[in-house]
C-alpha cells in the first residue's frame, strides 16, 4: 500500500515537469504547425546553461529560472524567422521540411554540446538537494516537490497569459485560423516569433528543473524528445488541456512501469501505447487535437 | 545519337565501372564504397514511400533492423546465408504489409510519428526479447570476402533503383502512386483502391531495407540494437533523400553518396569526432533553407517526378 502511494506520488511529481515541456511544444504546433524535433536539445541546453551559470556565480538554479527563460526566449525569437522561411518557402510540404530542418538543428546543438562539454555527467545542486519530507510514512524528496511546484507555477503563468491577456487572445486566434486572424489585424509573423520564443523559454526552464532532479549530460536530449512527442500525441496535437492530462499520465506510467514491471520495459510500453493511441484515437485521448 | 541512347551508354559505362571497381581500389576504400552503396539503396527505398507517395516515415530504420535480426537468428539456427536472407526479406515485407494496413490510415505528421513510435517500439522489444541477445546483440560467423559483400550490396541497391525507375517513374502503377501523393481523396473518388496501393508501396519500400539489413548483418558479423535499430538510420535515409532531391530517381543516389562519403572523409581526416555532428546539422539546415528541392535541382529545370499523364494513360490509371 505504501509502495503504491509512493509510486503515485513520484509519478505525479515528475508528471508536472512533463507538462511544462509539453505545454510550449503543443502551443508551438497549434500556432506554427511545426513539430520541433529539437525539443529535447532545448531541454539539454537549458540544463547546461543553468549548470554553467549556477556553478560560476553560486546562485541557486531555482532563482536562475527567470534569467534562463529570458535567455532562451531571445534565442528562440532570433531563430524563428529562419524556421518561418522554411515553412513559407515550402507550402506544399511545410511539415516535412520543418521536421527535417529542426532535425538538422537538433543534430547541430547536440554536436556542439558534445564538442564543447564532452560526455561527462554533471549534477545541478540546489538548496533542496538531498532533503526530504516525511508524511505519514511516505517519503517525498523536497527537490522533486520543489521542481513540481515550480513547474506548476510556470504552467499556470503560461495559461494565464494565454487565456487572460489580449496578446494571448491573439495567439489563440492565430492558432485557430491564421489567415482570418491576419485579416483582423493580428500580425501573425510577430505572434509566430513570440510563440516560438515562449516555447524555447519554457522548454529550457524545464531543462533546468530536470537537471536539478537527474544528472545532466549532452546526450539526454533524445529522451525528452520522446517524452514530448508522447505527451503531445496522447493529449492531441495542439491541445493544451490534453497535454496536461497526458503529462500526468506519462509521469504515472513511468513510475508504475519501473516499480511494478521493470525499468527496461518503460520505453517499450510507452512506444506501444503511443502507437496504439495514434491508431485508435489520433486526435488524442481527449479528442481535442488537430 | 538521341538523348535516350546517350543516357543508356552512360549507364552501361557506369555499370561496368561499378563491376570493375573492386579490382582497382584498396580494400579499405572498397568497404567505404560498399557502405555508400548500401545507403543508396536505403535512401531510394525511403524515397519510394515519401518521395513518390508523400507518406513520410520516420521509422524505416526498423525494417533494416528486422532484416538484420531475422537473418542473424536464422543463421544461428543453422540456415545458410542465402536461405536466411530470403526468409528475412519475406518476413520484413510481410511484417510491413501487416503494420502498414492500420498505420497508413494516418496522414502527415500522425503517420510520421506513428512510424517513429513503431520503430522505437521494435528497438525496445529487441532489448527485452529472449532470443535477440538484448543489449549485447548477436554475433555471427565471419565471412571474410569483401568482394562478395560489395557485389551483394550493389545488386540489392541497383534493384531498388531499377524498381523505382520502372515501377514508380515509368509504369502506370507509379502514376497511381503519385496521384495519391497529389490528392488522395480525389484519386479514391476516381476509383483507385488507395489502401491496396499504399500497402503495396509500403511493403516494397520495406523489402529493400530488410534485405540490405540482412547483408549488412553478415558483413559486419556483429549486430546490436544500437547499431541496426538506432533512429539514426531512419534519420539518415530522410536526410539523404532530401539532400539529393525528394521524389526524383537521382536524388537519393546523389544524397547518399555525398553524405556518406563526406562523413567517411571527415572521419578519415579528423578521426571519430563529435564535430562531424555540427557540420552535418549545419549542412542539413542550409540545404533545406536554400536548396529545398535538393542537389539535383541544380542540374535539372523540372523539379518534380516523372512525366505527366499522357492521353492513352488516362484510361489506364483508373482501369
Amino acid at each position: 500500500m505504501e509502495l503504491l502511494i509512493q509510486t503515485i506520488i513520484n509519478g505525479l511529481l515528475i508528471g508536472g515537469i512533463y507538462i511544462t515541456i509539453s505545454a510550449g511544444f503543443t502551443l508551438c504546433f497549434g500556432v506554427l504547425h511545426v513539430i520541433d524535433f529539437a525539443v529535447g536539445e532545448w531541454v539539454m541546453l537549458g540544463a547546461f546553461i543553468t549548470f554553467i551559470i549556477s556553478t560560476s556565480t553560486h546562485i541557486d538554479p531555482f532563482l536562475l529560472l527567470p534569467l534562463i527563460f529570458v535567455m532562451f526566449f531571445i534565442a528562440g525569437y532570433l531563430l524563428q524567422p529562419t524556421l518561418q522561411r522554411v515553412i513559407t518557402k515550402n507550402k506544399s510540404n511545410a511539415l516535412l521540411m520543418a521536421l527535417a530542418f529542426t532535425f538538422g538543428i537538433s543534430v547541430l546543438f547536440k554536436g556542439a554540446a558534445l564538442t564543447i562539454w564532452g560526455f561527462n555527467e554533471r549534477n545541478l545542486v540546489t538548496i533542496l538537494s538531498g532533503k526530504s519530507i516525511s508524511l505519514l510514512g511516505i517519503n517525498i524528496p523536497s527537490l522533486r516537490l520543489g521542481t513540481f511546484v515550480f513547474a506548476i507555477i510556470i504552467t499556470i503563468v503560461f495559461l494565464w497569459f494565454l487565456q487572460k491577456t489580449r496578446f494571448g487572445l491573439a495567439v489563440r486566434a492565430a492558432a485557430e485560423r491564421q489567415d482570418v486572424a491576419g485579416l483582423m489585424g493580428i500580425d501573425s509573423n510577430m505572434i509566430n516569433k513570440v510563440v516560438y520564443a515562449i516555447y524555447t523559454g519554457l522548454t529550457a526552464c524545464s531543462g533546468a528543473l530536470i537537471g536539478a532532479i537527474f544528472s545532466i549530460n549532452t546526450e539526454m536530449g533524445v529522451r525528452y524528445t520522446i517524452f514530448a512527442f508522447f505527451v503531445v500525441v496522447a493529449g492531441g496535437l495542439g491541445s493544451i488541456e490534453g497535454a496536461i492530462v497526458a503529462g500526468i499520465l506519462l509521469g504515472l506510467l513511468n513510475s508504475f512501469i519501473s516499480v511494478y514491471i521493470g525499468g527496461q520495459y518503460v520505453f517499450l510500453v510507452l512506444f506501444l501505447f503511443l502507437y496504439l493511441i495514434l491508431l485508435a484515437k489520433p486526435k488524442g485521448l481527449l479528442g481535442k487535437g488537430w | 545519337m538521341t538523348k535516350n541512347n546517350k543516357a543508356l551508354v552512360g549507364l552501361l559505362l557506369a555499370g561496368i565501372a561499378m563491376l570493375m571497381l573492386p579490382l582497382v581500389i584498396s580494400s579499405f576504400w572498397l568497404r567505404i564504397v560498399t557502405g555508400a552503396i548500401m545507403w543508396v539503396g536505403l535512401a531510394q527505398s525511403w524515397n519510394m514511400l515519401a518521395g513518390y507517395m508523400g507518406y513520410v516515415s520516420f521509422g524505416h530504420g526498423a525494417f533494416f533492423g528486422i532484416g538484420a535480426y531475422v537473418t542473424a537468428i536464422l543463421m544461428a539456427k543453422g540456415l545458410p546465408f542465402i536461405g536466411a536472407l530470403v526468409l528475412a526479406a519475406l518476413v520484413t515485407a510481410l511484417f510491413a504489409a501487416i503494420i502498414g494496413q492500420p498505420t497508413l490510415r494516418l496522414q502527415g505528421a500522425y503517420f510520421a510519428i506513428a512510424t517513429w513510435a513503431f520503430a522505437e517500439g521494435i528497438r525496445q522489444l529487441v532489448l527485452v526479447l529472449p532470443f535477440t541477445g538484448g543489449a549485447n546483440g548477436m554475433r555471427m560467423e565471419a565471412f571474410l570476402n569483401e568482394n562478395f559483400f560489395y557485389y551483394s550490396m550493389l545488386l540489392v541497391s541497383a534493384a531498388a533503383v531499377a524498381v523505382t525507375y520502372f515501377l514508380f517513374q515509368k509504369a502506370v502503377f507509379g502514376l497511381r502512386v503519385r496521384a495519391i501523393r497529389e490528392e488522395e481523396t480525389a484519386s479514391q473518388a476516381l476509383g483507385l483502391n488507395t489502401t491496396a496501393i499504399k500497402v503495396k508501396v509500403f511493403a516494397l519500400s520495406a523489402l529493400f531495407p530488410g534485405i540490405l539489413g540482412g547483408v549488412y548483418a553478415y558483413w559486419i558479423t556483429y549486430i546490436h540494437p544500437e547499431s541496426v535499430l538506432t533512429p539514426l538510420i531512419a534519420d539518415q535515409m530522410v536526410v539523404m533523400a532530401l539532400l539529393g532531391g525528394l521524389g526524383t530517381i537521382a536524388g537519393p543516389i546523389v544524397g547518399a553518396m555525398v553524405l556518406f562519403l563526406g562523413n567517411r572523409i571527415l572521419w578519415v581526416m579528423f578521426g571519430d569526432t563529435s564535430f562531424y555532428l555540427v557540420l552535418l546539422g549545419l549542412a542539413i539546415a542550409i540545404v533545406i533553407l536554400f536548396l529545398p528541392d535538393g542537389i539535383v535541382s541544380l542540374f535539372t529545370r523540372k523539379k518534380k517526378t516523372g512525366e505527366g499523364i499522357s492521353k492513352e494513360n488516362v484510361r489506364n490509371i483508373t482501369g
